[in-house]
């Protein structure tokens, strides 16, 4: 055995600390808005948060108690609807995207897929509006659902499109020398693997619907009363924070604080829920 | 993953299902943000007592009366009145005129923060124009020590907070500079938004009431309602007078009162700068837009029913939650209004 060279080796190894150090530094500063923002909707908010706030409905000003109920089912929903419009197109997409899309109109869509993520969210509540809301006469869930869906497109388009082209070939290669069709491949074989990033661009997606204002306002646009019909309008934690903060007075303002930690829990929770479910799945296969 | 999947298909399935057995009149509208806390109230007061659920979103006065014109609510609601034009769009769209029906009164008040000059600082109409137009930039400037005596102002910069969003609070204050000073009128006008000749932008009534509150010598302009719960100074202000006002819910009343003689037939009128010794001159109504002849007539006899509880029962709400109550002359021609929607 070779001793080292002992200040090369003490070089090396204090280089390797040091950036050990900023990488785990760099990782706290990411963390840091996220644990503040969690804690300080959790201190504003504690005060509304009680059981009443997930079982009762919304009170006027100057009445105690009252809750979000209806606004907790009708985000449910929202998502629901949204997820349903927009995944299903964002799934084949991605699987087109990344399986056969080495041509000019392939490129043409990854293009408009990329222009579509960086769109203002308004800009699309206001395309949902004219094409759902006026033609309805009415705002309803449906709309609100619609303008969802559209923007979940670019993330799980893309998100899956990466993660079927992280498979790796030999693995189509084996399949196909087996004499398996190609659907039958990318469906068993292909699609499996990735499900797990897959599933992860399905989160960010309902994730950043979840969190979304600006095009419920114009479509869904909210309601005070119990509704789960998706013809109607309907409420949602997001347009409740939005009109509730605004308010002059102290228990509104607590209540949008305690919507936004639910909300923000509410996305955590669904992550957890997707980490466990896809967990373990192909482990140490594909990447 | 599938039976979780189908769980909850069931569970959002049995929710539909409830739903429609439960079938209820439902009304929706939406506009100005000003009414939002007393129409919340109205609203769940209202639906308790005869089951017809008003659902009320507040996304602006603008939005109110771009949603009338195209039809997609049952009623809007708004701050500052339509325009003839606007009007005119609505009919040609719907088939059917607007009604405008005056709820509640509000104030803009301006507020200051100036600790050496304590409360019930006096602001006439032309020094407080002359501060937002930029001309007066002393606290100690001449024209407001005339009017403030025995008050001891610091010789400290004017720092101007307005709002940087579009809003009815706004329309309301810049209607009244248009008023009373000609030089406003020519340089900036009026509006939900304006080209603000000096200070900061705040956004919404807590972001100028929060501007204000932290910067020493500060003065802006926000509802009655922020000033009071913030617990900020406000100035009492000149009227066509002469008289300094405070704003109060009475004296918000007395211009609406001061305002009747004038008032047109369709109420569609601008309460700033009214006449009456006790009247605060930045008030204004809010607005509900109604549909005179609607195709659903069941509808159009709850909007009818509800209206004239709001005009009774619904006023008394008003001052607890900092809005002024419409004074009974006020209440006499908005139910002559309400007469007039068909029912049948």
């Amino acid at each position: 055995m070779r001793m080292p060279n002992s200040k090369r080796y003490y070089w090396r190894k204090s280089k390797n600390i040091v950036m050990t150090v900023l990488c785990l530094l760099s990782v706290l500063i990411a963390v840091i808005p996220l644990f503040l923002i969690f804690s300080y909707a959790l201190s504003q908010g504690i005060g509304a948060l009680n059981l009443d706030f997930f079982t009762k409905m919304p009170k006027p000003v100057g009445e105690s108690g009252g809750g979000m109920a209806n606004a907790l089912v009708g985000t449910a929903i929202l998502i629901g609807l949204g997820s349903l419009f927009g995944l299903p197109i964002s799934i084949f997409t991605g699987i087109y995207l990344a399986e056969y899309g080495e041509n000019p109109f392939a490129k043409t869509v990854r293009f408009l897929t990329d222009v579509l993520s960086g769109i203002p969210s308004i800009v699309v509540g206001v395309v949902a509006y004219i094409m759902v809301v006026l033609p309805m006469k009415q705002f309803s869930a449906f709309a609100g659902g619609v303008a969802l869906g559209i923007l979940m497109i670019p993330t799980a388009t893309r998100t899956t499109e990466e993660m079927i082209r992280l498979v790796p070939h030999s693995f189509r290669e084996a399949a196909l020398a087996l004499g398996i069709p190609r659907w039958r491949v990318t469906l068993r074989i292909v699609l499996p693997t990735a499900l797990k990033g897959i599933t992860t661009g399905i989160l960010l997606a309902i994730a950043r619907a979840a969190g979304e204002t600006a095009p419920l306002l114009f479509t869904a646009l909210g309601n005070r009363f119990w509704s789960t019909d998706i013809g109607h309008p309907i409420a949602s934690l997001t347009v409740f924070i939005y009109d509730y903060a605004k308010a002059p007075f102290e228990d509104w303002n607590r209540q949008a604080w305690a919507a936004a930690f639910v909300l923000i829990f509410f996305i955590f929770i669904i992550n957890l829920i997707f980490r466990f479910v896809t967990r373990g799945r192909y482990a140490g296969n594909g990447h | 993953m599938k039976s979780l999947t189908i769980a909850l298909l069931i569970f959002v399935l049995s929710l539909v299902a409830v739903e429609t057995t439960l079938s209820q009149m439902k009304l929706n509208g939406a506009g100005a943000t000003f009414p939002y806390v007393i129409y919340s109230k109205w609203f769940d007061v209202y639906s308790q007592k005869s089951g017809v659920q008003f659902n009320y979103q507040s996304i602006g006065s603008g939005g109110g009366i771009k949603q009338t014109i195209e039809g997609t609510v049952d009623f809007g609601a708004t701050d500052g009145p339509m325009s003839d034009d606007q009007l005119k769009q609505a009919k040609e769209k719907q088939g059917t005129d607007v009604l405008h029906i005056p709820t509640v009164m509000g104030a803009v008040v301006v507020t200051y923060n100036l600790p050496s000059a304590g409360k019930d600082l006096r602001l006439s109409p032309d020094v407080l124009a002359g501060i937002f137009l930029g001309q007066i930039r002393k606290w100690n400037d001449a024209k407001i020590t005339a009017i403030n005596p025995g008050k001891s102002l610091p010789d400290q910069s004017i720092l101007v907070a307005h709002r940087s969003d579009g809003s009815g609070t706004t329309s309301i204050f810049t209607d009244y500079l248009n008023k009373v000073s000609k030089t406003w009128a020519l340089n900036v006008g009026k509006g939900t938004s304006v080209n603000w000749p000096a200070g900061l932008g705040g956004k919404g009534n807590e972001g100028v009431a929060g501007l204000v509150k932290q910067s020493d010598g500060a003065i802006g302009y926000v509802e009655l309602a922020y000033a009071v719960k913030n617990n900020i100074a406000y100035a009492l202000l000149q009227n066509r007078e002469g008289v300094f006002v405070e704003a109060t819910y009475e004296s918000v009343s007395a211009a609406a009162a001061g305002a009747i003689k004038n008032m047109p037939e369709d109420l569609r009128v601008s309460i700033t700068n009214a006449e009456g010794k006790n009247s605060y001159p930045i008030s204004g109504f809010t607005w509900l837009l109604i549909y005179k002849n609607m195709k659903d007539k069941s509808k159009a006899q709850e909007i009818s029913k509800f209206l004239t509880w709001s005009m009774g029962e619904g006023q008394s709400y008003a001052k607890d939650l900092f809005y002024a109550p419409l004074p009974q002359g006020v209440v006499k021609l908005c139910e002559k209004k309400i007469h007039s929607i068909v029912t049948q």
